[in-house]
């Protein structure tokens, strides 16, 4: 299997050569990828129809902590999806091969289409997790390329984004229900989790991962609130709607639930949460279809529909929920392709998809016709066709839930109304009836085209007629994957007059009533603002949303990074009394009791004349030179303490050093502009405060120091060494000029270049000065 | 012979430290900077195979305890000459073709590449301190280089200032944990009993310095003035390299200095973690200048490692040095593509909207570019993946699962800027019809293996891994 993945990767990064090669012929030689790919899958079905599952496991990266085995995994049900995969992407990409003939993009169509593929095979065929969630992203990933395939437009571009956003967000939260999935339980791999159910349920994180997982695959399988991705996720051109968004990637978070029902279902948190969910989502967008004229529109609404329908069946959880799930995917992905691929043609023959512009088109396309009836009557479920005998299987499951019963068959019935009578919009309103004018002149599309729909819409019949076609050999396997244990049914067409048929009948009707009153019913005003809440809403939420963050990082980007040194030095300032603050009273238990009765009067004096100067600084002054003089009195202030202290050679590098700043810096401020004069009162109290703070916080670490008993060892070294070892009697000096001699030197040869920088600007002033003169 | 054993332990810092000294002179005498350039590259490889040389032999002290080699430091070694290498082999033709092909650039980056070295190898505050200077007064200087533009004046001062600033932080709080316990050297920081006052301020101030260094938010304000003033080779040599040696040199003192306190300040990792990584990310969204939003997006890569960091076990140490190897190739990588549009003169290359379909006119580099922002968002099978992974599984397993998830949901929003940054690349016609260069061969060489680190280190992260644990003994 890893063959078949990496093969179609491969293929595809050498794709645009091959179609430069071979030009018009390259379709057909791509097809052959997914092609024979299919008829690999296709050969595991006798051992999966007997019960079986396949595991092939290739080591990738072997790290202490955990192993990300490329490791594959298969059993009916991923084997159904593989074969939907691969059977509809040769068909894809032969019908994309006609309906971008010439365009200039095709051989990147070719490309991004065949990755795709890859990476929703893994999704489907992986068994580890992790892996799982890195072919899920380049599924969310390859369909951004794909629906911005048009990027010339904007709308394109915008409906790509936006995809990618809902669905990469979505996928994180995936990735994060499936971290926690592998810790709680220790089993990485899909093969061993599904035996692991009871450890998942019962452990503590058990609803924290449910609602990542659930996060990630309700925003992959647009439901509701998620649901408006989709539909606008209709820039893409025609053959990756029928692909991504109906037959595939869309049913990655049906899969995803559906593998993992074993392991997570079966608590009433997560019936009523899927459940719940996709009974919203079924009925809201199967009404939301008939607002809209698009083709594609109505067409991608009902997939909603499709998708929300699916989410509920496997929400109810019961044996017939599974096997009305393993029908209904099945007969949707067939069906919707079909339907997909013809309104495609549609547009690409007759140049407009809008129902409303289309008319009598049978007698122009006639197999088109035909298959979009087959399509669309399987899609309303009408017998013999296989959407009918899905249809049934959703009433009997919805008929026989465990809780809400009447709720969800009344639901279910009202939507599939509206979904019958979307098929027949779908299949009657463009080929029937008196022709109009469309802006191209329509004829059959070309055989590339065609065969896909055709295809589809016969096997849609020929699995109504003949079931016994599939149900042993692969709705079977598909169930019982699904429900965790061997389940053992078959399928028909005629189950005999029961609720679940009277229901099919009335659905029927109504649906087709519904249809020849749906220009009134599209135009009224309660459709109308239904179409809003629910259609244009939500789009309106993820864009504020979008914006709102733009708008936050963009407040933030004027607030905290607004150019000006002094607001950076202040926060970094505010930061670091937070931080040592915080760490300072919090670790500490000390009491602060400082001694001040030694403190001299003439002390205080200085110390007051530094606090003074602070004042000056800070408030009365708008000139940088009373600043600098100011600062420059606080450090002779401290000169003379420690002078008062008997620690003359400090006092004097202090006055030196001091002198040296305070000539330097006005040297310097002459270059400078002058400062603005207006800076208000606010401000001042604003930096006064951090200054108090600042102040206040490193007193506070000076009582802390000088708090610690004072270890004498290295006074009484000098003490007791000066004498013999440097033949001095005072101490102080031998220690600058002896022991420490190098550092004294170092300090020395620092004034020294200070002072010559000073020179220096002094110079350059006077040139300066010289040179204006001059001018 | 014991000496020159000594001496081995320190070779890449002897290497870089002589060719410093020897490409000043060089330039002195010759005046010609090519030759610097070659002699730089020279120098640096040997540093390289040196450096190598000591990770994969035994660890151990050196210098009377001075410094410590092997393992951790040994490591930080390689990845700050790796860095420091590759933003060399870009340097030349980017500063011959925007005119500022100044030789002072080799030396001072070599100097300042001297003293990320003594950071990392660092076993003693002072050995420390004066790694942290040499490193940050060449960058200074570096910063600066571009003498007649005002960006890059102003960048260079507001650097200067607010580093000065930030180091007496660093300055006094190894004053204070000296004060506290006695000792500079780090294993005896972390024997000293004494708890008190004295130790905790001092571990908040050290922190302090050291969250700058690292660009922390708040301290980040440096960031983006001084990556969008510098030289863009010279921004990606101090976005990686030196960001690398100060958390290399962050986790040699947390692991060997503080280790017993871990409980304790492992909050105020945790709270400065999450500002960095949200702050970071959200204003990297609403950047227009590409080196401004690769600032703002290596401050939210900070923010992950913290993350690391605060899970504080020997696992997410190995794991924050994966992720700063990963950061290193994506980050000089993307830089250099930059540096790359750069060098055509008549349109302003940084501002991303000009990119718009460049991707296809030079496909090599488009490509290239899409590796290494895909690497950053944290896609695989890139190497920024691996290390993502690897952080966040590692706090996990430390129980930190509210930062972790506070940490993806960040990582979230940098999905859109750095692909924002493609779509300009390959969604957007091109309207200027400008005709690209041809880059060098030495270049364009580089970025591919650059490039290929990232995938194969993506693909095939476990021999690397399985070494860095090895420093820890990680055995799950």
């Amino acid at each position: 299997m890893l063959t078949v993945v990496g093969l179609i990767f491969i293929v595809a990064l050498i794709a645009p050569w091959i179609y430069r090669v071979l030009q018009d012929k390259a379709g057909w030689v791509l097809a052959l990828v997914p092609f024979s790919s299919f008829l690999y899958l296709a050969s595991f079905f006798p051992e999966i129809a007997a019960g079986g599952s396949i595991t092939q496991s290739v080591t990738w990266v072997s790290m202490d902590l955990f192993e990300v085995n490329l490791a594959f995994y298969l059993d009916g049900l991923s084997l159904m999806f593989g074969l939907i995969i691969t059977g509809i992407g040769t068909f894809i990409v032969l019908y994309g091969s006609g309906y971008l003939a010439n365009h200039a993009y095709l051989p990147r169509f070719f490309t991004a289409v065949l990755l795709f593929m890859g990476s929703m095979l893994g999704v489907v065929l992986a068994d580890n997790l992790i892996s799982i969630f890195v072919f899920w992203e380049l599924t969310s990933f390859t369909s951004y390329l794909l629906i911005g395939f048009n990027h010339e437009q904007e709308s394109s571009r915008k409906a790509a984004l936006q995809a990618l956003l809902v669905t990469g967000i979505g996928g994180l939260a995936l990735l994060g229900g499936m971290v926690l999935m592998g810790f709680a339980s220790g089993a990485w791999e899909v093969s061993t989790l599904l035996n692991e159910g009871d450890i998942i349920r019962e452990h503590p994180h058990y609803l924290a991962i449910l609602l990542l997982v659930l996060g990630g695959a309700f925003t992959k399988s647009a439901q509701f609130p998620f649901h408006f991705w989709l539909p606008g996720a209709m820039a893409a051109p025609t053959p990756v709607s029928a692909y991504l968004h109906s037959a595939t990637m869309v049913k990655a978070g049906v899969y995803l639930l559906a593998r993992f029902h074993p392991v997570l279902g079966f608590t009433d948190t997560w019936m009523m949460l899927v459940g719940g969910f996709g009974v919203v989502t079924l009925l809201i967008s199967a009404w939301l279809s008939l607002s809209f004229t698009d083709l594609k529109q109505i067409l991608a609404y009902s997939t909603v529909m499709a998708l929300g329908t699916m989410m509920m069946l496997i929400g109810l959880g019961t044996e017939l929920a599974m096997q009305g799930l393993a029908v209904y995917v099945l007969s949707h992905a067939m069906y919707k392709g079909a339907l997909f691929m013809v309104a495609g043609g549609i547009d690409h023959e007759a140049g407009t998809r809008d129902v409303l512009k289309l008319g009598g088109l049978r007698s122009l396309m006639p197999i088109s016709a035909i298959a979009a009836m087959i399509a669309a009557l399987s899609m309303a479920g009408i017998p013999p066709l296989f959407g009918f005998i899905a249809k049934e299987l959703v009433y009997e499951a919805a008929l026989g839930a465990n809780f809400w019963a009447v709720g969800f068959i009344t639901l279910a019935v009202l939507a599939n109304i509206a979904i019958v009578s979307a098929s027949l919009i779908v299949a009657i309103r463009p080929f029937y009836g008196p022709k109009t004018e469309t802006p191209k002149k329509a004829h059959e599309a070309p055989f590339l085209m065609w065969i896909g729909p055709l295809t589809l819409a016969v096997l849609s019949a020929l699995f109504g007629l003949l079931p016994f076609i599939v149900d042993s050999k692969l709705m079977v396997p598909v169930a019982s994957a699904v429900w965790g244990s061997e389940l053992d049914f078959y399928l028909s067409l005629w189950h005999g007059i029961n609720l679940p048929l009277i229901l099919s009948v009335v659905t029927a009707a109504a649906g087709v009533g519904v249809y020849f009153i749906w220009d009134s019913i599209r135009e009224s005003a309660p459709m109308k603002v239904y179409q809003m809440i629910f259609a244009r809403f939500p789009v309106q939420v993820y864009e504020s949303l979008v914006n709102g963050m733009l708008n936050l990082a963009g407040f933030q980007t004027r607030v905290l990074q607004n150019g000006l040194m002094s607001n950076y030095l202040i926060t970094i300032m505010v930061a670091a009394i937070a931080a040592v603050g915080y760490t300072f009273f919090t670790k500490s238990g000390v009491i602060f009791n400082p001694d001040v009765s030694e403190v001299q009067i003439h002390e205080w004096a200085i110390a007051f004349g530094i606090v003074i100067s602070l004042g000056v600084m800070l408030f009365f002054t708008h000139s940088r030179l009373t600043m600098v003089v100011a600062a420059g009195i606080i450090g002779f202030g401290l000169a003379l303490i420690y002078l008062m202290h008997g620690a003359a050679d400090l006092a004097m590098t202090q006055v030196l050093v001091e002198t040296l700043t305070v000539i330097l810096v006005v040297l310097v401020l002459i270059h400078i502009p002058k400062m603005k004069e207006s800076r208000s009162i606010l401000y001042n109290s604003r930096d006064a405060i951090v200054a108090i703070a600042m102040g206040t916080l490193m007193t506070l670490l000076i009582f802390a120091v000088t708090a610690v008993p004072f270890d004498a060892f290295i006074s009484e070294f000098y003490a007791d060494a000066s004498y013999p070892l440097a033949h001095g009697r005072n101490i102080v000096n031998v220690i600058l000029v002896d022991f420490r001699a190098l550092d004294t030197m170092g300090e020395v040869v620092v004034v020294a270049i200070a002072g010559l920088a000073v020179y220096a600007l002094i110079k350059m002033t006077r040139a300066g000065a010289e040179k204006d003169v001059k001018k | 012979m014991e000496s020159v054993n000594e001496l081995l332990t320190i070779s890449p810092i002897v290497i870089i430290g002589f060719a410093g000294l020897f490409v000043m002179m060089l330039d002195a005498f010759t005046g010609n900077a090519r030759w610097s350039f070659y002699a730089s590259l020279f120098f640096c490889l040997a540093a390289l195979a040196g450096a190598v040389q000591n990770v994969l032999g035994p660890t151990g002290t050196s210098f009377y305890s001075l410094v410590y080699y092997g393992g951790t430091a040994s490591f930080g070694a390689v990845l700050v000459l790796t860095g420091t290498l590759f933003s060399l082999c870009l340097s030349k033709d980017y500063l011959e073709q925007t005119g500022n092909h100044i030789a002072e650039v080799y030396s001072l980056v070599l100097f300042a590449a001297f003293g990320m070295l003594l950071l990392v190898q660092a076993n003693h505050m002072i050995v420390l301190f004066l790694g942290i200077e040499s490193m940050s007064i060449a960058l200074y200087a570096l910063a600066g280089l571009l003498r007649d533009q005002k960006k890059s004046v102003e960048a260079a001062l507001k650097y200067f200032l607010l580093g000065a600033f930030s180091t007496g932080f660093l300055l006094y709080g190894i004053a204070l944990l000296y004060g506290s316990t006695g000792s500079l050297a780090l294993p005896e920081i972390a024997e000293a009993s004494d708890k008190g006052v004295m130790y905790w301020a001092g571990v908040g101030l050290l922190f302090t310095g050291f969250f700058f260094k690292v660009s922390a938010v708040p301290f980040h304000m440096w960031t983006p003035d001084v990556y969008q003033g510098s030289p863009t080779t010279v921004t990606a040599f101090m976005a990686t390299a030196s960001k690398s040696a100060a958390f290399v040199a962050f986790i040699l003192v947390l692991s060997r200095a503080l280790p017993d306190t871990s409980q304790q300040w492992q909050e105020v990792l945790w709270i400065f973690a999450v500002f960095t990584m949200v702050i970071g990310n959200l204003l990297a969204l609403v950047q227009e200048n590409i080196k401004r939003m690769l600032a703002y997006s290596s401050i939210a890569h900070a923010g992950y490692i913290m993350v690391g960091l605060a899970a504080t076990s020997g696992a997410a140490y190995s794991a924050v040095l994966y992720y700063l190897f990963a950061y290193t190739l994506m980050n000089v990588g993307a830089f250099g593509v930059v540096a790359y549009y750069e060098c055509h003169k008549n349109c302003d290359f940084t501002e991303i909207k000009n990119y718009a379909g460049l991707g296809f006119k030079k496909p090599i580099m488009g490509i290239l570019m899409s590796v290494f922002l895909f690497s950053m968002v944290g896609i695989p099978p890139f190497a920024g993946f691996i290390g993502k992974y690897r952080v966040f599984a590692a706090a996990i397993d430390e129980g930190l699962i509210s930062l972790v998830i506070i940490g993806v949901l960040a990582s979230a929003i940098s999905v859109y800027y750095y692909l924002s940054v493609l779509v300009y690349l390959y969604m957007k016609e091109d309207e200027t019809g400008m005709v690209m260069k041809r880059p060098s061969t030495l270049y364009s060489l580089a970025l591919i293996i650059l490039a290929l680190l990232t995938i194969y280190f993506g693909v095939h992260p476990g021999l690397l891994t399985d070494f860095l644990g090895s420093f820890y003994s990680v055995t799950w």
